[in-house]
């Protein structure tokens, strides 16, 4: 078991962590996420909230750097589908697709699957700020759209 | 990045979705990269921006209709089931009713009433509205509820007989004051801070005066007093800020071999009026199409503006045409019509549905920055 | 708002904060003071009914009576 920081009792229940292991060689904090610009805390799981916001963003158990599962809380087909073509518009990913385990529970997952050049949390960050880019552009032309439709109707009536 | 220049677009083939007798087909998006050998399908904000287009059609106050070409079905969707669900609006959400002796039930009416679209000063309701929680399990009621959150509302109408009214009299309207309870009978009380940003026009008010709320007879009473809060659409759908929105895909028809004469005139009709013209056969369509030699004169039909057609597909069901046109839809063209029901202006809704998005993968970019890593054991 | 909780109905007919009430305890009152109005089925006339009165209206004497709204608020969610 790799160790967890939190001296707190594990429940006696199986939970979902207890499933079968992952076939992936048993890495720490894994020497290969390194590469990652981003920090990652070891350690268990959503036991520490921030001060305003709930964690909303976890990666699957039985995840490796290239591929991986994500499960967002409170997302569905509307960021899910989005996100999907965005990310597939990766020419480093390999694979990409998302699903919603049940309908009553407002849990999306999305798995990524990449070539070796990236890994699968780079994938989904560089997936992120594309769809924000995306939505600048959006925005920006259909402001400047609708303001040359407002004066083009605006000339036409005097 | 790749270099914008030298890429190539996707081939119109390859962006229209076919519309058959009796079936659909190519419509699922392929325009991802090492799909094909010729062109770069990944992703390019340059090139993206390059290849969007947006076109007005409409943009009324509360109506408008645009064209947006060149995203992918996907994105498309995403704006508009923001633009159903996810848009904060304010709507009322707890009615108190002091008295309610009219046929419609205690909760029918407060049913009615929180579904009645309210408008009011934007400002106010956008940016100084704050969001309204359930107060703690044993706390006072109202101690949640502040001037910045909450709008308060009251309707009294009392029905009673119309001594003036002609003695062979029937319609209730005369014979009755008050006998019919509509919107504008619903009186806007200002409390603390709210003067400031909903008076003179923008005092909050229904969109639609004329809702006819319930129908009374003399000595009935409706005596009640309501609370808007703001919410999402997700939550109930009296707080969508639209009637609907919704797109549809711009169709293409070809005309593949020549329709004169009478033809001609049965096929515009296959179609709405505006879709296809009638023209005369003159050496430049000859020039061009080969088929249309020895024909000239003769009425010919021509693709006018595909924007008005429903696709219903009535040419397919004629014998006579048979081979003689393709019928499709632009894959990435969609006419998106936004209906308000009043508290945004539907080009504004549009923007804030894009603002949301981005919102989302904003928050979400630094969500999974801070991510956890959970190994099985 | 015009009162406070729910009092639960006694036998007795409030007992507790009516003790000192006897003159007032033949008549009938809700906590507010105005009188309950009972309201015939036939022809419609309200009219108040004390505690031992026969059940009939005053008017067309009609035996079915029916009971005036609460005025208590009720609070609804509009959902």
């Amino acid at each position: 078991m790799p160790s967890r920081t939190k001296k707190t009792e594990q429940p006696e229940d199986a939970s979902m962590e207890d499933v079968p292991t992952s076939a992936q060689p048993d890495q720490e904090t894994g020497d290969a996420m390194q590469e990652d610009e981003f920090a990652e805390n070891g350690g268990s799981g959503n036991g520490e909230e921030e001060e305003d916001t709930v964690q909303r963003v976890r990666i699957l158990p039985g995840s490796s750097p290239t591929a991986a599962s994500f499960e967002f809380l409170e997302e569905g087909h509307t960021l899910g589908n989005a996100l999907r073509y965005i990310i597939m518009k990766n020419p480093d990913v390999e694979f990409c697709a998302y699903s919603i385990p049940h309908p009553s529970e407002a849990k999306m997952n999305i798995r990524i699957q990449t070539y070796d050049t990236t890994t699968a949390t780079a994938a989904l960050a560089k997936g992120l700020k594309d769809l924000e880019d995306l939505c600048d552009v959006v925005a920006d032309k259909f402001w400047t759209e609708r303001n040359r439709f407002t004066e083009a109707g605006r000339m036409e009536s005097d | 990045m790749a270099p914008s220049s030298g890429r190539v677009p996707e081939p119109e083939s390859r962006k229209t979705v076919g519309i058959n007798k009796e079936t659909v087909s190519n419509t699922v998006s392929t325009d991802f990269p090492d799909n094909y050998p010729d062109g770069d399908e990944s992703w390019d904000k340059d090139w993206f921006a390059q290849n969007l287009k947006i076109e007005f059609h409409q943009n009324d106050d509360y109506e408008a209709q645009f064209s947006l070409i060149g995203v992918d079905a996907s994105i498309a969707n995403a704006f508009r089931r923001i633009l159903i669900a996810e848009i904060p609006t304010l709507a009322v959400e707890t009615v108190f009713i002091q008295n309610n002796t009219s046929v419609v039930q205690d909760e029918v009416l407060s049913h009615r009433l929180g579904l009645i679209p309210f408008t009011g000063g934007k400002e106010g309701i956008r940016d100084w509205m704050k969001w309204w929680h359930k107060p703690v399990e044993g706390a006072d009621q109202y101690s949640t509820t502040y001037d910045h959150n909450t709008v308060q509302l009251k309707l009294q109408v009392e029905c009673t007989h119309n001594k003036d009214a002609a003695p062979d009299e029937k319609d209730p309207t005369k014979l009755y004051h008050n006998a019919h309870v509509y919107a504008k009978d619903i009186v806007y009380e200002p409390a603390g801070a709210q003067e400031q940003y909903f008076s003179g026009d923008n005092i909050i008010r229904p969109t639609n005066p004329d809702i006819l709320i319930a129908k009374m007879r003399p000595g009935q009473v409706i005596d009640l007093e309501m609370h808007m809060h703001k919410g999402i659409g997700a939550d109930h759908s009296k707080f969508s800020p639209v009637a609907t929105a919704s797109y549809r895909l711009m169709p293409v028809i070809k005309i593949l071999k020549p329709i004169l004469g009478d033809d001609a005139k049965k096929f515009q009709e296959c179609f709405m009026p505006g879709t296809i013209k009638l023209e005369k056969v003159t050496k430049q369509h000859v020039k061009a199409n080969k088929e249309y030699a020895g024909h000239e004169g003769e009425v010919m039909a021509a693709v006018d503006n595909p924007l008005y057609d429903t696709v219903s597909r009535e040419v397919l069901r004629h014998p006579e045409f048979e081979g003689k046109v393709k019928l499709g839809r632009k894959r990435d063209h969609f006419i998106f019509s936004i209906e308000s029901t009043g508290q945004w202006e539907s080009d504004e809704l549009f923007l804030e549905s894009i603002k949301t998005l981005k919102t989302k993968s904003q928050k979400l970019q630094t969500q999974v920055q801070n991510m956890v890593y959970t190994y099985s054991g | 708002m015009s009162r406070e909780a729910y009092q639960i109905p006694t036998s007795q007919g409030a007992g507790g904060p009516g003790a000192g009430n006897a003159a007032v305890a033949g008549r009938a009152v809700d906590n507010e003071g105005l009188p309950m109005l009972y309201i015939c089925g036939d022809c419609g006339t309200k009219f108040p009914l004390k505690r031992g009165d026969t059940i009939r209206c005053i008017e067309c004497g009609c035996r079915v009576l029916y009971k005036e709204r609460t005025r208590r608020m009720v609070q609804f969610e509009a959902r």
